[in-house]
């Protein structure tokens, strides 16, 4: 390690104008994503095609066809109606149960360090993985969860293989990968919390209720919000668990907006179709990052207003 | 400290034991598989009661699995070495790169910072399959497909934003005080960002560090990136 | 493989030893009259046509692309034979069949010029013929300088070799004479009925003869044997569900997946009163007697119960039937296999086939070596080694299924698979209409029949759905 002085030095003789200096610092990870673009406008430009790989010399522009022929195509509607579903059901269920399990462990001791970082653990399998391990937990013959759901009198439980319980059964495998990233996420925020308001309102006798609802949760708000825009965002585009459970099925029960394009693309070669459904997804996540980023600068610039 | 009344104490004790219950039981129980053979993992109803065998492990790591179909040779070895590989370096090059702009986005409101802020993370939430595609292509020409360094770039689209975002929440909650301070008394702005700055944030850094860990088994790896054979020669 | 044996009958071609002198050291090597007369056959062609250059690419490389199969197993472990004939070096990368077919599409919709053959289903090649990613074999097959004259096209099962040959024309027929042979059949799959013998004769069932009475055997197994199902068919929502048993049982009743009309056009022909009773008649199939999680069903799934016990019988792949026969499987040796004509006024079974083959990468940067190549790993001599001494079954040469020691080696272990290919084989061929939707229309056509089993819709409306989509998405390719 030089000594403070020659460090002093060597920076005096190389420094960065104070204007300059953040965009040399963003500067480098902006290029590295850059590159994103190309494939992307490529992406659209094939949205905007009639494009299917086993009919070359049919290549053509048909504009907005593609987009045009969804409106009236069930399948289409369906994929949009399943996927908010999905969406919608795993983020409440995630949210609900990560605050309570970071309220749970909220206080610091060994116990409690120790089963946060326990529950990581789910966090840690690869989707994918997790749906296979929950495939053969539900296996209806040597499966351990279709024994004891025989325990409890569901003789005939079938999970992902029938159509009534198998958006239940990819939301149980969801609510177990990911709700320990929500809980992680809340717990640092929950720890980070200064304590003087909640001393005063202990030593004021406010009912814990109210604490919760008027101190705790609006505290906390700024880190809801970033939880809930990553799951959201990306449970939306949900594509491991469902395909390796699914692959959509049965009938058209999980046919989500990325298992839908995958089968359009790599299945039937419709090159035209996939990218158009990968464009609207993307227009439904640009919309809803962009609602949420709005309001977590909001909450933070009144955060930092209030400190 | 708030005092816990005995209801309170049994209500949390159960939730917490639930709560374990249901997130460890399934990593549990396909650690007890590990040790089992077919025949016994198959046996209807299941049940806990086997002699346990290493024959899996091993056949993981010395590459033979020999089943109904004669033996397979498997390169779990080397798969999982890449799949470290990959993460650690990606991880690796996303803190590089992300920290020092979640640095910058946090300490200095700049001209358009919101926008390249919102830029970066937009990359994060494009649907994978959206650009996978026409990427193949690209890769394909460029000769970057298959290779470590297509792998780590393609990797930094999930992780970057992803510390970016994160990291600068903790530096925005250190105070920027502290690091006037050190500046007033002469030191260089490397010297404050790597003697104040890091150290403080430091606490927080295991998260985005441990979140895109299991990388290599996410959409765009199982699916693509990851499609490396299991035997070549 | 065979060299000793080899050289023993090129001693004797040359002269230096006599017949019997030949016969007596092959036996004492343990070949049988079989193989040595195919061998012979060999030799004596080859010492007649001597002049065919193997070594012409010497010192090329080639790369292939593999699906994780016993065919390319079997291949791997011949591999140093084909490098010592010609010099060629060759290298490889093996995929597991869950990722294997979209490496595949990566790879050639990028026009890599990585690989430059890679094994693939006949169903595919209708996808990749018309999207320019493979070559025309015919090109090589016909030209007697770049095919060794043992070569003998001849000898691949009729219904196997044209199964791979399309004329390009959506709704053509297979195997017509303007047909391009888009890649060579390299091992197949019949799909026939695969039962434990042990369980049904413990129900005292008779081996099903027809659809009807598999409902019924189903039934009973499904009853009386307390805890297997009767019978596996596989389920996902995938064109993998349609191909095996379900199909062969629907074309065995004269129905077809479309209609060709006189100028061209295609439409679906699943809605005729044949084809409504026999959908009937297999959701109730399922629904009685299948797996409970029958719309998660692969192979794989289908397979493994059989091995494990865990069904009675299933009407899928024969080869998935000999590998659940074998191995460390709890039921290895109770499985007895039979040719399965679903129609009761069907003569004979009508098999739809799953074949293996290999294709030629239209941006091979040396498709004359990379022939040389294809032309061993399906030649005859290759399909001898595979099928004796490797699991290379079904071969699609019938020299080799005219081979004692094959046949031998089936009928010891596995009851009934020759009997079931002498009966199954001439009615055995793609039953699909080929065209570039062919995954389009089965992965609908899979999620219907889910919804018939889940009885999300009865099985007319059902149909009549599916109609009019497939027909919708027909006319939106041009096609319909």
């Amino acid at each position: 390690m030089a000594s403070t002085a020659n460090q002093r030095k060597a920076a005096s003789g190389f420094r960065i104008s104070r204007k300059a200096l953040p965009y040399v610092l963003s500067l480098p990870a902006l290029l590295v994503c850059i590159g994103i673009l190309v494939p992307f406008l490529t992406a659209v430009v094939y949205s905007f095609q009639r494009y299917r790989l086993s009919q070359p010399w049919a290549r053509q522009f048909n504009w907005g066809d593609n987009y045009i022929n969804f409106m009236s195509d069930p399948g289409f509607w369906n994929t949009l109606k399943i996927s908010l579903i999905y969406a919608g059901t795993t983020v409440t269920l995630e949210l609900l149960l990560g605050l309570g399990i970071a309220l749970l462990l909220q206080r610091r001791s060994t116990l409690n360090n120790f089963v946060s970082i326990m529950l990581l653990m789910p966090l840690m399998t690869a989707p994918a993985l997790a749906a296979l391990m929950w495939k053969l937990m539900t296996n209806p013959g040597f499966g351990i969860l279709s024994y004891f759901a025989g325990l409890i009198g569901l003789q005939d439980f079938r999970w992902a293989s029938s159509p009534d319980t198998a958006l239940l059964t990819v939301v149980l495998v969801d609510i177990w990968v990911y709700t320990p990233f929500i809980m992680i996420l809340l717990l640092a925020g929950l720890r980070s919390l200064p304590t003087q308001p909640f001393e005063a309102a202990a030593l004021d006798g406010v009912p814990r209720t109210f604490v919760f609802f008027r101190i705790t949760l609006p505290m906390l708000t700024p880190y809801i919000l970033t939880a809930t825009l990553f799951r959201l965002l990306d449970s939306i585009q949900q594509f491991d668990i469902i395909y390796a459970m699914t692959q959509g099925g049965p009938g058209d029960t999980l046919t989500v907006f990325q298992v839908e394009a995958y089968l359009n693309f790599f299945q039937s070669t419709n090159v035209g179709r996939s990218a158009a459904l990968m464009v609207i997804l993307w227009a439904i996540t640009y919309f809803l990052s962009n609602v949420f980023i709005k309001h977590w600068l909001r909450l933070r610039e009144r955060a930092r207003g209030e400190s | 400290m708030e005092t816990t009344s005995t209801f309170e104490k049994i209500f949390r004790g159960t939730a917490l034991t639930l709560v374990v219950l249901f997130f460890m039981f399934p990593i549990f129980w396909i650690f007890l598989m590990s040790f089992q053979t077919n025949e016994t993992i198959l046996r209807i109803p299941p049940s806990v009661v086997f002699t346990p065998t290493f024959e899996n492990y091993q056949a993981l790591i010395t590459g033979k699995l020999t089943s109904a179909a004669g033996t397979l040779d498997i390169a779990f070895m080397r798969n999982l070495g890449n799949s470290v590989f990959l993460s650690v370096a990606s991880v690796a090059v996303a803190l590089v790169l992300g920290v020092p702009a979640a640095y910058a986005f946090a300490r200095h409101k700049f001209r358009g910072s919101e926008d390249i802020a919102f830029t970066l993370l937009s990359f994060r939430f494009a649907p994978p399959l959206l650009v996978l595609l026409p990427l193949t292509q690209y890769f394909q020409w460029l000769g970057l497909s298959d290779t470590y360094f297509g792998l780590i770039w393609v990797y930094q689209l999930i992780c970057l934003p992803l510390i970016l975002w994160i990291v600068r929440g903790y530096f925005e909650d250190i105070s920027a005080d502290v690091e006037y301070a050190y500046r007033i008394a002469g030191h260089s702005w490397f010297a404050t960002f790597r003697k104040i700055a890091l150290p403080l944030a430091g606490p927080g850094s295991p998260l985005p560090v441990c979140l895109p860990s299991s990388l290599p088994g996410t959409t765009l790896s199982s699916r693509w990136c990851l499609h490396r054979p299991t035997s070549s020669r | 493989m065979y060299e000793k044996e080899k050289d023993l009958i090129g001693a004797f071609l040359r002269g230096e030893v006599d017949r019997r002198g030949m016969l007596k050291g092959l036996g004492a090597m343990g070949i049988t009259a079989g193989t040595a007369g195919t061998l012979f056959n060999m030799m004596s062609t080859n010492a007649h046509a001597a002049d065919f250059d193997w070594k012409a690419h010497s010192g090329k490389s080639l790369k292939l692309l593999l699906n994780k199969h016993p065919y390319a197993d079997a291949m791997i472990a011949n591999l140093q034979t084909f490098k010592d004939l010609t010099g060629i070096e060759v290298t490889y990368d093996v995929f597991p069949e869950d990722v294997y077919f979209d490496k595949v599409t990566a790879a050639l919709s990028s026009g890599s010029t990585e690989y430059d053959a890679f094994m693939t289903g006949a169903y595919m090649t209708w996808t990749y013929g018309p999207a320019g990613w493979i070559t025309d074999l015919n090109e090589w097959i016909k030209d007697p300088a770049k095919t060794n004259p043992n070569y003998a096209w001849d000898d691949f099962l009729p219904g196997v070799k044209n199964s791979c040959a399309w004329n390009g024309t959506p709704g053509g027929v297979l195997g017509s004479e303007d047909a391009k042979q888009w890649c060579i059949p390299w091992g197949y799959e019949q799909n026939d009925l695969t039962y434990n013998r042990t369980m049904l004769d413990k129900i005292g069932g008779k081996v099903p003869g027809n659809l009807d009475e598999l409902i019924e055997t189903a039934g009973k197994a499904s009853k009386d044997l307390g805890g297997p199902y009767g019978i596996g068919v596989r389920g996902s929502r995938s064109w993998a569900t349609i191909h095996p048993g379900f199909l062969s049982g629907y074309a065995n009743y004269g129905q077809k997946d479309l209609n060709v009309s006189a100028d061209g056009k295609l439409s679906a022909a699943m809605n005729t009163a044949e084809s409504r009773a026999f959908h009937a008649k297999w959701v109730q199939m399922i629904q009685e007697s299948g797996p409970k999680d029958w719309s998660t069903y692969t192979w794989y799934q289908v397979g493994t119960d059989l091995g494990a016990g865990a069904s009675a019988m299933m009407f899928d792949a024969d080869i998935l039937g000999y590998f659940m026969n074998g191995g460390t499987n709890k039921e290895a040796g109770n499985l007895a296999f039979a040719s399965f004509a679903a129609n009761p006024a069907a003569t004979s079974a009508t098999p739809n086939i799953w074949i293996w083959s290999l294709a030629m990468s239209n941006f091979s940067k040396d498709k004359d070596a990379t022939w040389y190549f294809m032309q061993w790993a399906s030649g005859a001599e290759h399909a001898i080694f595979g099928a004796t001494k490797m699991d290379f079954v079904n071969p699609v040469r019938q020299s080799v299924w005219k081979d004692e020691i094959f046949r031998e080696r089936l009928n010891k272990s596995y009851a009934g698979y020759v009997d079931m290919f002498d009966k199954s084989a001439p009615g055995a061929s793609i039953k699909f209409t080929p065209q570039p939707l062919f995954f389009d229309v089965t992965t609908e056509w899979a999620s219907t029949l889910q919804k018939m089993v889940a009885k999300e819709v009865p099985v007319d409306e059902g149909l009549d759905m599916l109609v009019q989509s497939i027909d919708t998405q027909l006319k939106e390719a041009g096609l319909g």
